[in-house]
């Protein structure tokens, strides 16, 4: 990863959502993002150029332009119209952004259009998102990484976050994954945690369902 | 056989689709994927197709066709007529509040400016007072209160219009409960769809979000009634019947918005019986309901 000082940039072009740059490289606020946030209170994954990503959840297409700016391809995928608009027209101007509209629920909808990707990243407003990111690693390759950033109050509100992150990590470990490293985003996001993992081999869903 | 966007691969063998874009892209919607023995596609396979040569291209094929379903796909949802009148009714409550929030603060500006100003025992309404400093206000005062005023002539016509798009958009709701309190049940539920896949129970409390969680949260007594509350059978109804009321109305409302979504169009044999039974609740004489 780029940093300059103590803060955390990407190269590209930059204008994409009014923020701030240092030295000709794009400032990544770790409040505005919580991928940024795990580069600042872990370690993350590293984003290298040869990279194929697929990106659950990409809304506006904040980070998304981040990550378009370190790695190969990314693969966006966005159900919601309104935030939609803004990621195609992100999506314009990097070329190397897939944009999909589709639900990350249902991955078999848009199978026919991604390829074998080394990085995963899911970041969801659902209440199953560990199914949901178990169900889209069909995609992950072997040895590659899964970075799922919960939201622990779009979950269940009424649960402890701490209850719901360990139940999380428990559904991810009981579908095969290894866990890498899981931590809260504090003090940048309130309730909100990532969790890396690697997927050794196939991951297969215990009885789970996805919600419509 | 696999069957991808640029194609069928069947052992290694491409059928390639044809180029032609809202063919691929109509084709996509249509490809079942079996999850279980899925093989995510490798790009070289669209160079075998004869799709593209390169990397590059393989990425600029693909956005095409993603950007075409995508464009297409938010054209479709909000096609539907409920996406505008939700946007509609939004910029209505939000008006309300500013028109509010700047009346107050122009009438306490203007009592600044006269000393001697009270409104104790005049019964001037709100609208009246900011006329009178519409006219009389110099300055930033006075043309601040005639935007207000202005503003409330545009919220007069977008209430009327909420109401008369309702009215179509769902005819047999906005029969119940009239256009507006329909519309404003439609955008807190998020649309037309997910207001006719609501239940009764859920209907009869939208809107009253604080009260419904302090009483899941604490023992504070469940609410009511929620934004139906705004219709007159169910706020000029006796209070030993209120709740009753609310709860049979949330219960025909349940089943106009499925015919409204469903059917879209009035329905009058539901109308008249829903309408009765309501009507018999409040008037503390229901009847049992007709099969």
């Amino acid at each position: 990863m780029i940093r300059i000082g103590d803060v955390l940039v990407s190269r590209g072009e930059g204008g994409v959502y009014g923020e701030r740059t240092l030295a000709g490289a794009r400032v990544w606020d770790p409040y505005r993002s919580k991928l940024a946030a795990l580069y600042y209170v872990g370690t993350g994954v590293e984003l290298t150029p040869e990279m194929r990503v697929l990106y659950l959840g990409a809304a506006n297409g904040t980070t998304v332009s981040h990550v378009a700016d370190y790695t190969e391809v990314v693969y966006s995928v966005e159900f919601a119209p309104h935030p939609m608009q803004d990621l195609l027209e992100v999506a314009r101007r990097r070329r190397n952004i897939v944009p999909i509209m589709a639900d990350a629920c249902r991955p078999e909808l848009y199978a026919p259009l991604v390829e074998a990707v080394d990085l995963l990243y899911q970041d969801v407003a659902q209440p199953d998102q560990a199914d949901i990111a178990i169900r889209n690693c069909v995609f992950l390759k072997n040895g590659g990484t899964l970075v799922l950033m919960l939201k622990t109050r779009s979950v269940d509100v009424r649960k402890e976050p701490g209850e719901v992150f360990q139940d999380t990590v428990a559904a991810l470990e009981a579908a095969g994954l290894q866990i890498r490293e899981q931590v809260w985003l504090v003090p940048y996001h309130q309730d909100h945690a990532a969790i890396v993992c690697t997927k050794p081999g196939p991951v297969y869903l215990k009885g789970g369902t996805c919600n419509e | 056989m696999r069957s991808y966007w640029f194609g069928d691969m069947d052992n290694g063998v491409c059928t390639p689709c044809p180029g032609d874009l809202p063919l691929r892209a109509g084709r996509v919607a249509t490809i079942h994927t079996r999850l279980e023995d899925f093989v995510p596609l490798s790009w070289e396979d669209a160079v075998s197709c004869g799709i593209c040569t390169t990397r590059a291209e393989y990425i600029a094929a693909l956005r095409e066709v993603c950007f075409f379903a995508a464009e297409q796909e938010i054209r479709e949802r909000y096609a539907g007529k409920d996406a505008e009148l939700l946007q509609m009714v939004r910029t209505l409550d939000e008006m309300d509040t500013v028109i509010n929030l700047l009346s107050e603060r122009v009438v306490e500006w203007h009592q600044v400016r006269h000393p001697t100003f009270s409104r104790k025992y005049r019964k001037t309404p709100a609208h009246v007072m900011i006329k009178t400093i519409a006219m009389k206000g110099r300055g930033a005062l006075g043309r601040t209160a005639s935007q207000v005023e202005q503003l409330s002539v545009a919220r007069t016509d977008l209430a009327r219009e909420v109401s008369d798009r309702a009215n179509r958009v769902m005819p047999n709701t906005s029969a119940l409960i009239g256009g507006l309190v329909a519309a404003r049940l439609m955008a807190i539920a998020g649309g037309l769809l997910p207001l006719s896949r609501l239940p009764a129970s859920v209907i009869q409390v939208l809107g009253a979000r604080t009260a419904i969680f302090a009483h899941l949260r604490t023992k504070s007594p469940s609410p009511k009634h929620g934004i139906i509350f705004q219709h007159r059978r169910v706020h000029n109804a006796p209070r030993e019947v209120r709740g009753k009321v609310a709860r049979v109305l949330a219960g025909k409302l349940a089943i106009a918005a499925k015919l409204d979504y469903f059917r879209g169009v009035a329905v009058p044999e539901f109308l008249e019986t829903a309408q009765a039974r309501i009507d018999a609740t409040g008037a503390g004489t229901t009847p049992k309901e007709q099969p």
